[in-house]
């Protein structure tokens, strides 16, 4: 370190030091601030979704309706799965892991906070990568030599918003070779392809460090087994993107590279196949569904015994159920291929295989449900999104064991029962999960409460609206609607359900607009929250609301599971909860010593070079897709010179090592001034 | 390196284990599922009878991919010994190792690199033969292009360690880190070597 | 973790001559194969130099042995996961896994 010492501190090398405006949340490595921008990119990303399904619900309302083209309809849907995926369900959950984890643990930041900021910059530009598409991807009927056109006619048809038919349109499953460079000619799906590579890195990125501050950062006494329910089902998020993610690496550099550099991987007229892709993308895709709906279980898990005020029954099976639900879940992907060809004996071992995750999840559900049994119930607007969420998940569930059963899924493979399906437990499980951690966590995030009446408004209203929209989809599917598809015949007798469908869609949009007004009301005029307005059982609602930005100023010493409960509240000799008389003080104390650190705290640096890096990362891959081009080339070498730069800065920068550079006495100085 | 700042304020329950090693490891693990894809990927087409071109199993110059990986073998051998002068404080032999480390990469690039020209220019095989072609060069393709990080990597800390005073362990990118990822490039190989190399042959 | 524990240069060459060695086996081996036909067992002699040679270089030049526990069983995990899940892939694609040369 004593080169370091001895540089001068105006080198380019020096740390960023702007604690507030535009510059400290472009140089921020604090994990609050990274999830709270993960959170805001997230639900940006979640209206625009939600703008395309209500698109593509528009056109559905009637039988033979011609609002959209059937370009348009395609690259709708495709857009609309793709972004709820990857870029809302997931970006929100890593907000929620983001900002929480190193709360829930008793530590100060997640391992590597440098890191944590990349994930987040390369996420942001994944998504504008992704959606640039819009302005620059095109999209034209192929013409290949069997004639198969596919179903975009000359000029788009009858119907508008044709312009919207330049952006990817196979799919958020990519199915070979259908998204192949014969069948997909333009750039449309490179921008797909490519996009999803880049926001896989992210992902991955964060599993590293989310693993390796599990393992390593938690406070004293936090055993594993001590650690929150959320905790616990971040660990096991991080360890499904870990392995899963390369998989789809691979397999989207394959498609890349068919598209963009000849190979044959996937092209059936020189001998690939098709079914490889499938193969590879479900080992991706089914981790992935648990990706979706671990966290969300995780925030559930957390909310129920808080409003329940009891302790979660059978915390240690609810955290083994969720590791094995991830477990097995790397073992059933081909049950997404039933109607693929596969042999009687895969089909017959996956659909058992998918069977026993019910199991699980079964335990899962039924322990929430004894959470919930003789408790002392606080129906409060998180309390009622995570109810929300165990009916409606469980409805979800159990329409998924439908399709375990090959017969059946053969007969439902490609109808509305899927899409119903997988928007109970996406839908309903999920994103009623992430809302009921939204309403949960607000005040630790403000300091403010949410309005509860809103609240209930928002809740009531999106739950009639989830079932008005996707209740009928089960019943539009056996009878025989197809998926994917943007027209069907009056005759078909399908029309009342989807003007129903259309209906519900709306007022879905209707109770996202209540929740916006009432985040941005409550956040300025919220009533205050004080540090545990729940009376919260996790050592989160140790720390001041909001949360300062070192976290503890004495990290706590945890001595069993809902530590922070048990320093509140004592046991009857009925096992009731009886309020320690000095609760109150220590609240106090804490409330107070958490906003006055009597020992100095070092944190991490801001630094500059995750943004750096992640910018060079879209600009090598938009240099991919226009790689014959000469600019295209020297995208790709640009983008890589700033990607070694920024590897070099990183390497290079101050690190300001506490023990060697400061004195503790300036330390404290410093933060005073600086970070409080 | 506040990474480590942080872990030394909270005294807690760790694995011991320092955050980036660890990290590493982590990330290591999770490479075999990206290089046993691309591993899939070959022997599902190299089993593949009927199509046209010619497939990498007919035209392996077994001789000559002994050596280039005989030559990165080794260079596991002196990456190790690298890591050992600099945990005995001994500059420039680890600086010395780490370079012929640098150098025995970037000839088995350079093995790479006048293999795929072989195959292309005598052979005619290119990316576009056949599927069996595309998994080979893109097996062994991104193999070669862990190959080069690592190769960047360790010139970049040979660089860097001349303005931070010296290779150390405490620094953020630092020669454990990189040596264990070089060590993994080596065992892909081992693999690759024998599963594509050695005992794939063209299908009957 | 303590580096007493760590081998010596010394030792590391005679690791590596031993790689070198097997590494020769392995090659000697492509080439009898090719005049005795061997089948099977040339595949399980060949992989078995392989693990062997994995075995080494994790072991001792990537010093897991001498590591936590917890880093031998992240990396177990991964290995075992791709080699189960791919092998599943490739049954189910109908491939035989290895011809035996």
């Amino acid at each position: 370190m004593t080169a370091t010492a001895e540089r001068p501190a105006t080198t380019i090398f020096r740390r960023p030091r702007s604690t507030t405006g535009l510059w400290s949340w472009l140089t921020t490595v604090d994990h609050k601030r990274i999830g709270i921008l993960y959170g805001y990119a997230a639900f940006f990303f979640f209206v625009i979704g939600g703008i395309e399904a209500l698109l593509l619900r528009i056109q559905l309302a009637q039988a033979n309706a011609e609002f959209l083209t059937a370009g348009a309809y395609n690259a709708l849907f495709t857009m609309h799965g793709t972004t709820m995926v990857f870029l809302f369900i997931m970006p929100a959950s890593a907000a929620f892991m983001n900002y929480l984890l190193p709360l829930l643990i008793g530590a100060r930041d997640v391992a590597f906070p440098r890191l944590n900021a990349l994930s987040w910059w390369i996420f942001l530009f994944g998504g504008i990568f992704l959606y640039s598409t819009f302005i620059f991807g095109t999209s034209v009927p192929p013409v290949s030599p069997d004639g198969i056109t596919g179903n975009l006619a000359p000029g788009g048809g009858p119907g508008s918003f044709n312009w919207l038919a330049d952006s990817p349109d196979g799919g958020w499953f990519c199915y070979q070779p259908n998204c192949g460079p014969l069948y997909s000619p333009g750039t449309a799906m490179d921008y797909w392809a490519l996009g999803i590579q880049i926001l896989g890195l992210a992902s991955l990125v964060s599993a590293i460090n989310f693993i390796v501050t599990v393992f390593n950062m938690r406070a004293r006494g936090m055993r594993l087994l001590r650690m929150p329910v959320f905790a616990w089902m971040t660990t096991v998020v991080a360890f499904l993107l870990l392995f899963s993610l390369p998989i789809i690496a691979v397999a989207l550099f394959m498609v890349a590279f068919d598209r963009q550099f000849g190979t044959v991987f996937f092209a059936a007229t020189s001998g690939g196949d098709p079914i490889l892709w499938q193969h590879l993308f479900w080992l991706f895709g089914h981790p992935e569904v648990y990706i979706l709906i671990l966290p969300a279980m995780g925030i559930v898990s957390e909310v129920l015994p808080v409003f329940s005020r009891k302790p979660l029954f059978g915390y240690s099976a609810v955290v083994f159920a969720g590791a094995a639900i991830a477990f097995l879940g790397f073992g059933v992907w081909a049950h997404h291929m039933f109607a693929s060809g596969i042999t009687p004996v895969a089909q017959a071992a996956f659909a058992l295989a998918t069977m026993t995750i019910a199991i699980p999840t079964g335990i899962k559900i039924f322990n929430w449900m004894g959470t919930l049994w003789g408790g002392r119930l606080r129906l409060s607007t998180p309390m009622l999104f995570a109810i929300g969420f165990l009916a409606m998940f469980t409805i979800g569930g159990l329409s998924g064991v439908t399709h375990a059963v090959v017969p059946s899924d053969w007969q439902q493979t490609d109808t509305y029962y899927i899409v119903a399906h997988f928007h109970y437990v996406l839908f309903g499980g999920a994103v009623f999960g992430l809302f009921a951690g939204m309403y949960y966590w607000f005040p630790k995030l403000t300091g403010r409460l949410m309005s509860d009446r809103l609240g209930k408004v928002h809740f009531w209203l999106q739950f009639i609206g989830f079932n008005l929209t996707f209740a009928p989809m089960h019943w539009l599917g056996l009878q025989g609607m197809v998926r994917r598809t943007w027209k069907y015949a009056p005759e078909t007798g399908l029309e009342p359900w989807n003007l129903a469908v259309t209906v519900g869609a709306f007022i879905i949009a209707t109770s996202i607009a209540v929740f916006m007004f009432n985040w941005y009301r409550s956040k300025r005029r919220g009533a205050l929250a004080g540090m545990d307005p729940w009376d919260a059982r996790t050592v989160e609602w140790m720390t001041p609301s909001p949360t300062p930005e070192h976290n503890f100023s004495e990290p706590p010493v945890v001595t069993r599971l809902d530590h922070f409960w048990h320093l509140k509240y004592d046991e009857d000799e009925e096992g009731r909860p009886v309020r320690r008389p000095e609760a109150d003080e220590m609240l106090a104390h804490l409330e107070d010593v958490g906003r006055h650190p009597t020992t100095p705290i070092h944190l991490p640096n801001p630094s500059y070079f995750p943004l750096v890096m992640a910018v060079g990362i879209p600009l090598v891959f938009y240099g991919i897709i226009y790689h014959t081009s000469a600019w295209g080339k020297a995208l790709i070498v640009v983008g890589a010179l700033i990607m070694l730069a920024a590897l070099i800065g990183w390497g290079m920068e101050p690190l300001e090592e506490p023990h060697e550079a400061h004195e503790p006495e300036q330390e404290g100085v410093e933060e005073e001034s600086g970070h409080v | 390196m506040s990474e480590l700042a942080t872990a030394a304020h909270l005294e807690g329950e760790t694995t011991g284990v320092e955050n980036r090693k660890l990290g590493m490891w982590v990330f290591l693990s999770s490479e075999f599922l990206f290089f046993g894809a691309l591993i899939t990927n070959y022997l599902l087409y190299s089993n593949r009878a009927g199509f046209s071109g010619v497939y990498p199993a007919e035209i392996y110059d077994i001789p000559f991919t002994s050596v280039s990986s005989f030559v990165l073998l080794m260079s596991s051998l002196t990456m190790v010994l690298a890591h050992n002068a600099l945990s005995r404080h001994d500059q420039n032999g680890a600086r010395t190792w780490l370079f012929a480390t640098a150098a025995l990469g970037s000839v088995f690039l350079g093995g790479q690199v006048f293999e795929f020209t072989e195959f292309v220019v005598n052979y005619d095989m290119r990316l576009s033969s056949n599927p069996a072609a595309s998994a080979f060069f893109v097996l062994t393709g991104f193999h070669g292009t862990h190959v080069a990080i690592g190769v960047i990597m360790l010139l970049s800390l040979r660089g860097m360690s001349r303005r931070r005073g010296g290779l150390s362990d405490s620094h953020g990118m630092n020669l454990e880190l990189v040596g264990l990822y070089w060590h993994f490039v080596d065992i892909i190989w081992i693999v690759i070597f024998t599963v594509v190399y050695l005992l794939s042959a063209p299908p009957a | 973790m303590s580096t007493t524990d760590h081998p010596t240069p010394a030792q590391y060459w005679k690791i590596a001559v031993v790689l070198a060695v097997l590494t020769a086996v392995e090659v000697a081996l492509f080439y009898i194969n090719r005049e005795l036909e061997l089948g099977a067992l040339n595949a399980v002699l060949l992989i078995t130099l392989a693990i062997l040679k994995f075995v080494i270089v994790v072991g001792w030049y990537m010093h897991l042995r001498f590591e936590k526990g917890l880093l031998s069983r992240f990396f177990t995990a991964g290995f075992a996961l791709a080699c189960g899940c791919y092998l599943v892939v490739l049954a189910t694609l109908g491939v035989v896994v290895i011809r035996g040369g």
